[in-house]
């Protein structure tokens, strides 16, 4: 909960829920949680448009309430982890379109849209939406298997459904197990055909399971990192071994349990046709993937021809430690990096001593050391030798390394740069919003004059309007907004990593 | 006991001991001079020792006297007694040198009269000052033929006292590529992959054959040495090391975990002004010419 943090989670409900909610949001992000009442006397809102801002931010689960001291009213909290989650979305729809095609990303993307939603809703929407676009082939049965396999995969999970509790006017939302749904098609057609939702009776609502998609990211890093250091068989059997780790374990556990080289082994016989080194070689690639420095899988014991553990905790710690050495590389130098990885190696150490290992000048050493110190990277522990008298007494400096100081720091800048990169972007909007506004109605115009079959002389006289000077300047602008989106993307990355080690205690 | 008495006696005892290179006990004096009495061995013996005759030596609970090298006995001749006992002083230090003020207040001697000395002895070629590394204001004082303790010359990577960052960048390189060539071929190998991990590392001696081949050094490099070099690249985040099972060090080069993360491939993180960077007021988002920049 940091300014930084608040000011980039404002930025971002600005962005896309507008200027009422973000006051609202801004409000609860900086008190905390409070009533409907309080927050009127704060922001000076209409009690209608809080009330709304306040439907829109549980809807899509921005916030949450619980009952105040006296039951009867309700406090409102912003969640501003959700918040952040925003930017995520597109990875989410990539994810799923490479996953499970492009069905499930448009699957996924209503349901995002529309937060909770029944089933037959969301299948029946998309049918309807689609039905003339030749070129997708989009059909029913098939919206519908895909619902079913993202259901049973997890991807999606049903809604928590509100309560009443005895001696209390406040619902309390309490999450429902998922049962797979049985959903039939014919009454599915039945439902598109008449245009009435209220005949499916179905009331089950669905919502996206994040947690789900951050396990894939999770995964998706810690076998890329595997396949960089060491080959792609090496990836795969990572792979297998998190596939494991599924079946047996809790799914954010810090450690997995044990998973027998049997079963390991098993799974590369199975892919032995892509793979025939992996397949050979599978109790080599067991140890070469043990005793690399990364530390991600550890053997556990002997029994059933040795027991393999995956080590999420530390490989979450060694990813983050590679982003700070990345960071401090990009910020400092690769000097700058070399001090850090030398104290980092060492864990306390003295100056003299760092001038000695990482074999550089002693002035350029020292101003390296202090600047690392100035931007908290590294820390210092003075040891004072007890009982000497006078100014005589020499301390002695150490330097060490706090990660998770370091991570927060780091954190700070992400939000920072976040917040920097979506202000910059509502910026460049605002200021050609004249000629983005322009563009958009001559887009409009052009299609409609499309449908309506007129020749080609006048669509080009309306397109005509944009003279090339505006063209270039809108290419310009949205070339700008591009680069600046991937860059939301990026840091988003950045921040899982960082997000992923902080659910550790420390 | 008169002069001419006591040259003689030590004239005597001096061949004695020139009989003996071995070195020789008073019981060996006594047989030889039997006319002689403790108390005049014993401040002819002291006289000796003086004078740097003689180096003193217990064995098997007697004392042994042994005559000192004839080189450096040589190389005072013809000094007065300052400048002998100066060079005695810096002669002890060893290649480790000594400072002038320990110079002063072992011999006793006055500021003045001590520089004249030292110059003297510089000019005859017999000692030298050398430049300490890790303080570069002292000089400290050893005999000429010696080569600088790595303490006060600071090794391969000092030259005339100063410390070769270049020197250390360019083996630092070099280093990096031998071990990158052989980086990769722990990928997919077709022979297993720990043949492929023990065909990418490295040992220090075979980086250190590779540097000497390459000629870029002037310097004979150490597998210390070359060891200190390697231990950066691992600090640099471009190495791992390893132990062999019989003990020795060996290096491979890696790759990074992840790629540049997003916070670095955006101006803001490797921005030096973003602690000052606010909604409001001289730097923002919205002005930022390095975001700007950036973006064209």
């Amino acid at each position: 909960m940091s300014h930084q943090l608040g000011r980039v989670v404002s930025e971002i409900l600005l962005r896309y829920f507008g200027e009422i909610v973000e006051k609202v949001g801004k409000d609860l992000f900086m008190y905390g949680s409070k009533p409907i009442g309080m927050i009127l006397k704060t922001t000076g809102l209409p009690r209608a448009q809080i009330v709304d801002s306040l439907r829109t931010l549980l809807k899509f689960d921005l916030a949450s309430f619980e009952p105040s001291a006296n039951e009867v009213i309700a406090d409102y909290k912003l969640i501003p982890e959700n918040v952040l989650l925003l930017i995520r979305y597109p990875r989410y729809l990539l994810q799923m379109k490479s996953k499970f095609g492009s069905e499930a990303e448009l699957l996924v993307e209503e349901l995002l849209q529309q937060a909770t939603c029944t089933a037959t809703e969301l299948v029946v929407t998309l049918a309807i939406k689609y039905k003339d676009d030749k070129e997708k082939n989009i059909n029913i049965v098939k919206l519908k298997d895909v619902f079913i396999s993202l259901a049973t995969a997890g991807y999606i999970q049903q809604a928590p459904v509100a309560e009443i509790k005895e001696g209390s006017e406040i619902p309390t939302l309490v999450p429902v197990a998922t049962i797979v749904p049985d959903l039939d098609a014919r009454q599915l057609m039945q439902v598109m055909n008449s245009g009435n939702l209220a005949e499916a009776n179905d009331n089950v609502y669905w919502k996206v399971n994040y947690d789900r998609f951050h396990q894939d990211f999770r995964d998706d890093l810690m076998i890329k990192a595997v396949t960089r250091r060491i080959d792609d068989n090496a990836g795969e059997l990572m792979r297998f071994l998190l596939q494991q780790m599924y079946l047996t374990s809790a799914a954010w556990a810090p450690e997995s349990n044990p998973a027998p080289a049997l079963e390991l082994r098993e799974s590369c016989r199975r892919a032995a046709a892509e793979r025939p080194l992996l397949h050979q070689h599978a109790d080599q690639y067991l140890k070469v993937l043990e005793e690399n420095g990364t530390g991600f899988v550890r053997r556990s014991g002997d029994a059933a021809g040795g027991q393999f553990v995956v080590r999420v905790r530390h490989a979450a710690e060694q990813l983050v430690l590679s982003v700070i050495e990345h960071t401090v590389q990009e910020r400092l130098g690769s000097k700058a990096a070399r001090i850090f990885r030398l104290i980092r190696s060492k864990k306390y150490i003295g100056e003299e001593d760092i001038q000695k290992h990482a074999m550089l000048p002693n002035k350029e050493c020292k101003e390296l050391t202090y600047k690392l110190l100035e931007q908290h990277f590294i820390s210092v522990q003075p040891m004072r030798k007890a009982a000497s008298a006078g100014g005589m007494a020499k301390a002695i400096y150490l330097y060490h390394i706090n990660l998770h100081e370091v991570a927060h720091t780091t954190a700070q800048m992400c939000y920072r740069s976040l917040h920097n990169v979506v202000r910059r972007g509502a910026h460049e909007r605002q200021q050609h919003s004249r000629l983005l506004h322009k563009q958009r109605r001559v887009r409009t115009i052009v299609h409609g004059m499309r449908l309506r079959n007129e020749p080609q002389q006048n669509i080009d006289d309306v397109e005509e309007t944009l003279t090339p000077p505006e063209r270039a300047a809108l290419a310009s602008v949205e070339q700008r907004l591009k680069q600046l989106s991937a860059a939301e993307l990026e840091l988003d990355r950045t921040l899982f990593i960082l997000d992923w080690y902080f659910t550790y205690p420390h | 006991m008169s002069e001419s008495q006591e040259e003689e006696l030590k004239e005597k005892i001096l061949n004695i001991a020139r009989k003996n290179p071995k070195g020789i006990t008073d019981n060996d004096i006594t047989t030889a001079i039997p006319d002689l009495t403790s108390a005049e061995l014993v401040t002819t013996i002291n006289k000796l020792l003086q004078q740097g005759c003689f180096d003193i030596y217990k064995q098997g609970g007697s004392l042994v006297y042994r005559l000192k090298a004839q080189s450096s006995k040589q190389a005072v001749k013809g000094a007065d007694n300052e400048e002998k006992v100066v060079f005695n002083l810096i002669e002890e230090a060893g290649n480790k040198g000594i400072w002038i003020r320990d110079i002063r207040n072992g011999s006793n001697l006055a500021n003045t009269q001590l520089t004249k000395v030292l110059k003297n002895l510089e000019s005859k070629k017999l000692i030298k000052a050398v430049k300490c590394v890790n303080a570069s204001k002292k000089k400290v004082y050893m005999l000429y033929n010696l080569e600088p303790d790595r303490s006060v010359s600071g090794g391969a990577w000092y030259q005339d006292q100063d410390f070769e960052s270049e020197f250390v960048d360019i083996l630092n390189r070099q280093c990096l590529r031998f071990l990158q060539q052989r980086a990769d071929k722990i990928k997919n190998n077709p022979r297993g992959p720990i043949i492929g991990r023990t065909q990418s590392y490295a040992t220090a001696a075979e980086v250190q054959k590779y540097i000497t081949d390459l000629g870029i050094s002037n310097v004979k490099l150490e597998v210390e040495d070359v060891i200190t070099i390697l231990n950066t690249l691992v600090y640099d985040g471009k190495a791992e090391s390893s132990v062999y099972p019989d003990g020795s060090k060996v290096y491979r080069a890696i790759e990074t975990l992840i790629p540049p993360p997003g916070l670095v491939q955006v101006p803001c993180g490797v921005c030096p002004l973003i602690h000052k960077c606010c909604s409001s007021g001289l730097v923002t988002p919205q002005d930022c010419v390095y975001m700007a920049e950036w973006l064209d």
